[in-house]
């Protein structure tokens, strides 16, 4: 144990790395929850390829210097923004299928322009439009953590104060509005904080490891879990073990910490379906059990009973 | 209150968010405090008239008011006062709410931020349930109730709730036979013993009609205005529902028959 911690004194990439870790917990735990209960977990994906497309504007802005202040992180941020607008826009009636649609056509949209403007761009810069899809946990600059830990804080506070309107507005956004909520306006906070935590969260550890720790930790739990806390609690559980095991495997065996953390992160969304397979076999053998409990066997004998005196 | 206007219309004309004519050339007015039915066939425009009232949906011309109030100038206002339960199916299953959880929302809803539920709101949302005979499942995920049964903790949400109208949209659809008892019985008592105005969106007048003050009949514009024996006329039936829909009597009652489904969506 005093080894380990020993180890964490002595690393400094080890403690950005346990630092990310806890953030991209939060993230999971708040941002990630909400979209799954919203299904829309394809944002995930969306909004990490549109940063994609605006860390390219920025890079060709800079690179053909039309304007050399926009840098590539801010094209990156403004464009997951944007795909946050659209896909609120597309859901301000509250509707799952129709921001589904949204978040696949602004995500078409980021991701040719990225291709489109590539060709423009001096090829020795390309390779770093890629990097706003891979970054590793071990890799954190302080940058990254300082950028991360914002965002994961403005989020937590969200995600605090305002719990029960987001909860609300994934539950009913119709009947919340018509009863006074501003529900749009909560709706957009919700996607636009979620938004820039995802383009961030994917900037600092890789696009498979964001998608894994918000999705399916989320998605897990939610098989499970019966009230929104629980949900988020466990996500953020989830989140942390994976990540820390992740670590840790990679410590001892050449592997990628983020991909140990995204393959156990997948599983526990297997295991979760799993063990919801085999609790609802056992609820449907007590169901049919208590058929056969005294009162149901009555209503059988009655009913034999009767069968004699039916007129046929 | 007793000679306010509960919801009148003047020469509304109102679209459907998919572009077309959902009602037009509306003008009525029901006084409060009143148990009213909109009733008329599938997209006949009550659930956009319902929709409009709120200032979910903007008049194309003319004007809708509640309480005296108009839907666009004074849409807080209105939303403060009224519970609405919308429609089941646009209620989002894949959040886990307890019943408790959705039934306090009916309160939770119009209190400022944290909305910390008191004392007060538990017990007025477990009695809620106690009247659609819910309160058993206080501590149940809601996601996994039947469709009546859910239906019965929605319309406790509106009863748990305040305000001095409740507007309930098709609450009665695809439910069983116990759920809708219920949900009718509890809503008549919660009418006569407090003094509120109902406002129920249906396609089946039935279940209700021995309830019911005023009846607006519907067909993208007004068919019809009056008590329900007024507009239980063979004539006006038929003209709303097609030839095939009939009144039949039974024990002084008329019933209307016909072969519609209720639900419908314009999105």
């Amino acid at each position: 144990m005093i080894d380990i911690i020993l180890l964490i004194i002595e690393s400094p990439f080890l403690q950005r790395a346990l630092i990310g870790v806890f953030m991209i917990a939060i993230v999971a735990s708040t941002s990630g929850s909400f979209l799954v209960f919203r299904g829309l977990s394809f944002m995930t994906s969306g909004v990490a390829h549109a940063a994609l497309g605006g860390a390219a504007l920025g890079l060709f802005l800079q690179a053909s210097n039309i304007a050399p202040w926009f840098d590539p992180m801010l094209g990156a941020l403004v464009f997951s923004v944007f795909v946050a607008l659209v896909t609120g826009h597309a859901g301000e009636t509250g509707i799952g299928e129709k921001m589904e649609v949204a978040v696949g056509v602004s995500f078409a949209l980021s991701m040719s322009l990225a291709v489109f403007l590539m060709y423009y761009i001096p090829p020795v810069e390309v390779p770093g439009i890629w990097g706003y899809l891979v970054g590793d946990l071990l890799l954190l600059n302080n940058l990254d953590i300082i950028m991360l830990a914002g965002t994961a804080v403005l989020l937590l506070i969200a995600a605090i104060l305002f719990n029960k309107e987001f909860v609300y507005v994934s539950v009913d956004m119709e009947g919340s509005t018509a009863q006074g909520l501003n529900a749009r306006a909560y709706h957009y906070l919700m996607l636009i904080t979620s938004a820039l935590a995802i383009a961030l969260a994917t900037k600092a550890v890789g696009a498979i490891l964001v998608y894994a720790i918000l999705v399916a930790p989320a998605a897990a739990s939610n098989e499970l879990l019966g009230s929104v806390r629980s949900v988020m609690i466990a996500v953020f559980v989830i989140a942390v073990v994976s990540q820390v095991a992740g670590i840790a495997v990679s410590l001892s065996v050449r592997a990628s910490p983020s991909a140990i953390a995204g393959i156990l992160a997948a599983m526990s969304y297997v295991v979760a379906l799993q063990i919801r397979k085999m609790r609802d076999r056992v609820h449907i053998d007590e169901e049919l059990e208590q058929l056969l409990q005294p009162s149901g066997i009555e209503m059988l004998d009655a009913a034999e009973g009767r069968g004699h005196t039916h007129n046929d | 209150m007793a000679t306010e206007s509960l919801l009148s219309a003047h020469d509304l004309a109102v679209r459907y968010p998919n572009g077309e004519i959902a009602l037009h050339h509306v003008t009525f007015e029901v006084s409060s405090p009143s148990f009213m039915a909109i009733i008329g066939p599938n997209g006949s425009g009550k659930s956009t008239l319902l929709k409009t009232v709120l200032g979910l949906l903007k008049p194309l011309r003319g004007s809708v008011g509640l309480l005296g109030l108009d839907s666009v100038k004074n849409q807080s206002r209105i939303r403060k006062l009224v519970r609405y339960v919308p429609q089941r199916d646009r209620i989002e299953l894949n959040v886990p709410m307890k019943v408790k959880d959705i039934v306090l929302m009916g309160r939770l809803v119009k209190k400022p931020p944290p909305r910390v539920a008191s004392h007060e709101d538990k017990k007025a949302a477990r009695s809620a349930l106690q009247q659609v005979a819910m309160d058993e499942f206080w501590e149940r995920p809601f996601p996994e109730l039947s469709g009546g049964q859910r239906q019965r903790v929605l319309v406790a949400r509106a009863l748990a709730g305040e305000g001095p109208v409740l507007m309930l949209d098709e609450p009665l659809a695809g439910t069983d036979v116990d759920s809708q008892d219920l949900i009718v019985d509890a809503l008549g008592v919660y009418h006569r013993e407090n003094d509120v105005s109902i406002i129920m969106v249906t396609h089946d007048l039935n279940p209700i009609h021995t309830m019911v003050r005023d009846v607006l009949m519907l067909k993208n514009t007004v068919v019809g205005v009056g008590t329900p024996c007024d507009v239980m006329d063979p004539e006006l039936v038929m003209s709303l529902y097609g030839p095939t829909a009939k009144i039949v009597e039974h024990s002084g009652h008329r019933y209307c028959v016909t072969q519609d489904s209720g639900v419908d969506r314009h999105d």
